[in-house]
Order: structure tokens, then C-alpha cells, then sequence
């Protein structure tokens, strides 16, 4: 679907302009110092301008001329974080098969298609695989199941 | 002679028991990820990071090493059968390798990539062997100053030599460089944009950003990009069909010598690397071609050169990391990063101070090249059998080793949802088409640059000439400023070309 402007330039541009601003006048409570001795604020001080300059610099362009809108992948995208979430929050709590458990299933969830069965049977083999290697292979302190509350 | 001592220390190291197998794991490891999309060789190489704190430096880095280069071998493969790339290195072998693979000549394209991939490796490691002494030399030389104008380059090339728009380039290195900010000033100890969290005191770890940015982003988008392979597609690689006609021989050597020499120019210099090396050779091969209309078609030269500049660079990446101690890219800033926790300090006096790790690593070159050679002729068939492993089997799997690898760094789940963080960070910038890779090198680099420009300024009493004056810093500055002309030029000439092509169809259409 074209577009008649460049919207993902746009936002770029938006969020380099924000982020530059923002970063350059945040650097700004660091002692600044001078140019032989410089303070903390200095360098980023800068930076955050120039990053500032190059996102009106992408803007700009992207005013004038079209282009095709990103196609998101929202259902990956939600899915994956929530694996990478729900891993971090049970590793410590209950331990690594459980885990392992928790990032297969919601992250198999992500794709079309999902179907329970195959899932089970490939955490199973994952969770395996984990503790062999890495806590028992490699020696690397950490539990395959815990209750930790 | 030097050079023979120094060699044949580096592979007494590099025979030990120990250290052959270390290298076998990594060619290994490194063609399984090279072949496979969706995982490369850096996020390979920052979940093993870890491991390698129970080894000797010289064990640990000649696996990692061997990682890298392996991935830069396996690449083409997926690229040349499915026509999805490995690595982003071998994203140009499908230009011609999956014609070729149509033609029914996969065979063919497989075998000439590897011969490709060995000639060019070596020429890779001709190089570092015979210049990387003498620009450590030249780095005894080097002061503040020129260490920030070397990365000033550095910087500039990875922003404006990308595939994409430099200017965008240039922004995301700026980027990187205000998150490799993030943490405490060496300094003056302040902390800065640390918002009072204690894990952020150190900075974000390379680790989690090189996972997020590189892994889940990558994954996010493959989930549903990366069809799974029906067995009726699988083509059939016999030793017979892998037999190259003179023809392809004649058509290649010379492309491959002409891409070597690319390779490794792109390789030394910091902040370029193998997928540029790659993509330039093949746009040389096409002009210098007499018969430019070949290309796109299943031409074995188009396969054979960028695949030897891809190799030779992914060799002489090691120059500037091991002589000056300044990362090219990610990958390096992670072998920087291994040396340094194994208590090895990169830089010109590495050569002199441990010629074991050094010589080692490099005869370690030499021995992974010959297995990697192994590896790829007679068991190409387990490699493309690799291919057919489905991605709902491998995507999980993948995503489960980064949490784990990146837990075991430091038993912190913090750091898991940094690389969550960054993961959402990287798949935003995938949708806005910018680059992550110079914000990596932005990141790495930051630091470090800060550091030098601010004793620059303070040896020279705030005078700022003091970069054109010294003449290793001018002559830097003064490529950097005709990289910046030159990208500006190419810029304007496609806008103008664009806005023509515009006016013509309106033309047309009138």
C-alpha cells in the first residue's frame, strides 16, 4: 500500500529529533566543563544535538516524497516478549524446566498454526537438552526446578 | 626469520589437544549458524561468551574466532537453496546462487563457494600475517588524538558505506554513541542517564544489546517470513553434480583474486566488514564484467568473487582489533570483550607482549580454514539437510539459548528483559528501515572515543588544531572528510536520477 508520504521516515525523523533533545538537554545537569577539561556533560551534550540535526535531516526529506507502510508482525511480536518475559520471571522462581516450559509454549503460540501436542513434546526435548549442557555439561549454577517465593 | 619463529610458535599453541578442539567446535558451531537463517555468528558468539571464562584466552578466543569465520563459510549455502541468506554477508549470493540452484546447478554453486570461501580466507590471512606486525608498530606511534580520528573513520565508514541511506547511517551510529554513554564517567565517576537503577552503572551489556538488536528483532520478523521446506523441493547434491566445468574455473579464478583484494581492504579498515565487502565486490564484478547481463541469471563469478571478499574480509576484521585494539564491529567488540575479561589487553603491545595468543590465533586461522574445507566438500549433504529443520522447531529453541546465555553472564534476570528491550528496539528499527549494526559499533565505540578526545584536548591545552597538526590524525581526518564527500555526491546524483526517472514517466503519462 503506497502512501502519499513517507510515514516510517516521518516517525524516524520525530523520534530522532525527541530523543536528541531530550538526551542533549538531560546532559546539560553534568558538570559541562571547557574544551581542555572537559566535564561530564560535554560529550553527550553534543551528541544529543547532532543526533537532534540528523533526525530533521531525515524528516525533511520524507515530507516530499511517498513510500509503502511497514506490514507489522504483531502476533510474533507480542508473543515473543511475553516468551522472553514469562522465562524471566519463573527462571528464579521455579526453576529452568519450568521455564523452559513457559517460553516454548508462548512463543509457539506466536505462529500460525499453533498446535499444543508438538509444543509439549519440544519443550520436553529442549528442557533436556538445557539441563544437560548448561547446568550439568557447563557447570553454570542454575536450578532445573525450585520453589523460590 | 621473525615471521617463521613467530608462525611456528603460533602453531605449536594452535596443534595443542585442547586448542584443535576448540577450533573444531567453533568451524563447527560457526557453519550450523552460518547455515541456518534466523541465528548469525554474533549471536552465537555472545551466547558462548560466557563459557569461555572457564578456558585460556588463546582457547577461547581461537573458538570464538573460529565461530565467525565458519558463519562467513555456511552463509551462502541457505542463500544458494533457498534463496534467504545465512548471514546478511551472503544476502548477495542469492543473486546468482539460487539461479543457479534453479538451473539445477546447486551442486556446482556449493562447491565453487567453498573453493571461493578457502582462496579468499587465505589471502585474508597472507594479509594479517604480514601487516599486522608492522601497523602494531605504527600503532606504538599512535597518540589521543589519532586513536579518535581512526574511530572518527571507522564510525563514518559504517555509516555511509551501509545499504541503506547514510544519513540514516549516521544517525544510528549518533545513537549508539549516546547509549554507550549510558553508565559511570571513567572520569569523574558521575553516573550518567542512570536514573538511579544499579545494574545500569556499568553501562547496558553488549551482550543483551547485541541478543536483542540481532536475535529476538531477527526472530520477531522470521517467525512467519521463513516458510518451512517441503521434502519435494529438496534438491539432490551428489559429489557428481558438484563437478564445476572448466568454464566456471576459467570465469572465476579472477574474480575471486579481484574480490579477495576487496575483501580484505574493507576487512582492515574499522568499521566495514564482510557484508560490505560483499555487496561492493559484486557491484565491481558487474561493471568490470564484459558481458554485464549475465548477472542475475545464475553468473558463478557473481557467487564465486563476493563470497572470497566476504571471507577475506571476515580475516583482516582481526587487523585493526588485535593491532590497535579498536573493534571493527560487533562480532570484534565481542572477541575485544572476551580478551579483556581473560585479562588481555588488545592493542600494539599484543604482538610483542603475548606473541603466543597472537601467533596462536593466527596459526589457528590456518588449521580452521583447512577443517572448514572438511567440513564443506564432503559433508555439504548434512548441511543441507540442517535446511530442512523446521523454524517453529528452531525459533523457540533459539530464543530460549539467548535467555539462558544471557542469564548466565551475571544469575540476573534484569538483564533477560534488557534484551527483551532491545529486541522491541531492534524489530522498531526494522519496521523504520534504519540499520542496527553502526549503532552497535556507535555503542562499542563511544566510550572509548569520549575517553581519547578528552585527553587529546587536555594534552593540547583545548586546541583543537591538534588534530590536523599530528599527521597520522590529519590524513585519517582528511579520508574520513572524502568518505563524506563522496557519500553526499552519490546521494544528490540518485536523488537527481530519481526525480528524472519521476519526470519521465510523468512525461510518458502525458
Amino acid at each position: 500500500m503506497k502512501r502519499a508520504r513517507d510515514y516510517g521516515d516521518i516517525v524516524g525523523g520525530l523520534l530522532l529529533i525527541g530523543a536528541g533533545a531530550w538526551f542533549g538537554i538531560y546532559a546539560l545537569e553534568y558538570p559541562v566543563g571547557q574544551l581542555r577539561r572537559m566535564g561530564p556533560g560535554f560529550f553527550p551534550a553534543v551528541l544529543g544535538a547532532l543526533v537532534a540535526l540528523f533526525g530533521v535531516l531525515v524528516l525533511i526529506p520524507a515530507l516530499f516524497r511517498g513510500a509503502e507502510l511497514p506490514k507489522i508482525e504483531w502476533r510474533p511480536f507480542f508473543m515473543v516478549c511475553a516468551a522472553l518475559l514469562g522465562f524471566a520471571l519463573a527462571v528464579e522462581r521455579v526453576g529452568l524446566v519450568p521455564a523452559t516450559f513457559v517460553l516454548v509454549i508462548l512463543a509457539s503460540i506466536g505462529r500460525r498454526g499453533f498446535s499444543l501436542l508438538p509444543t509439549l513434546v519440544l519443550a520436553a526435548a529442549l528442557a533436556v537438552i538445557a539441563v544437560v549442557i548448561f547446568s550439568k555439561g557447563l557447570g553454570i549454577p542454575i536450578y532445573a526446578f525450585r520453589w523460590n517465593f | 626469520m621473525d615471521l617463521i619463529a613467530n608462525l611456528a610458535l603460533g602453531f605449536e599453541h594452535a596443534f595443542s589437544p585442547t586448542n584443535l578442539l576448540y577450533c573444531f567446535i567453533g568451524v563447527f558451531l560457526g557453519t550450523f549458524v552460518g547455515v541456518l537463517p534466523g541465528i548469525g555468528a554474533l549471536a552465537t558468539i555472545s551466547m558462548l561468551l560466557p563459557l569461555t571464562f572457564h578456558v585460556p584466552p588463546t582457547t577461547a578466543l581461537v573458538m570464538l574466532a573460529g565461530i565467525y569465520y565458519g558463519a562467513a563459510y555456511g552463509g551462502s549455502t541457505a542463500s544458494i537453496l533457498l534463496n534467504l541468506p545465512g548471514t546478511p554477508s551472503a544476502a548477495v549470493a542469492c543473486l546468482d546462487g539460487y539461479p543457479m540452484s534453479k538451473q539445477g546447478r546447486a551442486g556446482v554453486a556449493l562447491l565453487m563457494t567453498t573453493v571461493a570461501s578457502f582462496f579468499g580466507a587465505t589471502i585474508g590471512i597472507i594479509i594479517l600475517t604480514l601487516f599486522s606486525p608492522v601497523l602494531a608498530e605504527v600503532g606504538l606511534a599512535f597518540g589521543p588524538a589519532d586513536y579518535f580520528a581512526m574511530m572518527v573513520l571507522g564510525l563514518v565508514a559504517a555509516a555511509t558505506l551501509t545499504q541503506g541511506s547514510p544519513i540514516k547511517g549516521i544517525a544510528m551510529v549518533l545513537v549508539g554513541l549516546c547509549i554507550g554513554m549510558v553508565g559511570t564517567d571513567v572520569q569523574t565517576g558521575q553516573q550518567r542517564f542512570t536514573f538511579g537503577i544499579p545494574e545500569l552503572s556499568d553501562g547496558f551489556s553488549l551482550v543483551a544489546m547485541a541478543m536483542g538488536l540481532f536475535g529476538v528483532a531477527e526472530v520477531i520478523a522470521s517467525v512467519h517470513r521463513i516458510r518451512d521446506q517441503r521434502a519435494a523441493d529438496r534438491p539432490k547434491i551428489t559429489f557428481l553434480s558438484m563437478l564445476p566445468t572448466r568454464d566456471d574455473v576459467r570465469r572465476s579464478w579472477f574474480p575471486m583474486l579481484r574480490g579477495s583484494g576487496i575483501g580484505s581492504i574493507f576487512g582492515a579498515l574499522p568499521g566495514t566488514g564482510p557484508t560490505i565487502a560483499s555487496f561492493m565486490s559484486y557491484a565491481v564484478e558487474k561493471r568490470v564484467s564484459r558481458e554485464p547481463s549475465r548477472f542475475g541469471k545464475g553468473a558463478i563469478e557473481g557467487v564465486t568473487a563476493p563470497e572470497s571478499a566476504n571471507n577475506a574480509a571476515a580475516q583482516t576484521g582481526f587487523i585493526p582489533t588485535l593491532t590497535l585494539g579498536i573493534p571493527g564491529d560487533a562480532v570484534m567488540a565481542l572477541m575485544l570483550g572476551a580478551m579483556i575479561i581473560a585479562g588481555v589487553q588488545p592493542g600494539p603491545r599484543l604482538v610483542v607482549e603475548h606473541p603466543e595468543i597472537f601467533w596462536g590465533l593466527v596459526a589457528s586461522f590456518w588449521i580452521g580454514n583447512v577443517l572448514l574445507v572438511i567440513l564443506n566438500i564432503p559433508l555439504v549433504g548434512i548441511w543441507v539437510k540442517m535446511l530442512q529443520i523446521p523454524y517453529r522447531i528452531l525459533y523457540p529453541a533459539i530464543l530460549l539459548f539467548i535467555c539462558i546465555g544471557v542469564f548466565s553472564v551475571n544469575n540476573n534476570t534484569f538483564d533477560i528483559l534488557m534484551v527483551m528491550m532491545f529486541g522491541i528496539f531492534g524489530y522498531v528499527l526494522m519496521l523504520l528501515r534504519f540499520e542496527p549494526a553502526p549503532m552497535v559499533l556507535g555503542f562499542i565505540l563511544g566510550p572509548l572515543m569520549e575517553e581519547h578526545l578528552r585527553r587529546a584536548m587536555l594534552l593540547s591545552r583545548g586546541d583543537p588544531a591538534v588534530f590536523v597538526q599530528r599527521p597520522i590524525s590529519a590524513t585519517l581526518l582528511a579520508l574520513t572528510a572524502l568518505l563524506l564527500i563522496w557519500a553526499m555526491i552519490s546521494l544528490l546524483r540518485s536523488n537527481g536520477a530519481k526525480q528524472r526517472g519521476a519526470a519521465a514517466v510523468a512525461n510518458e503519462a502525458a
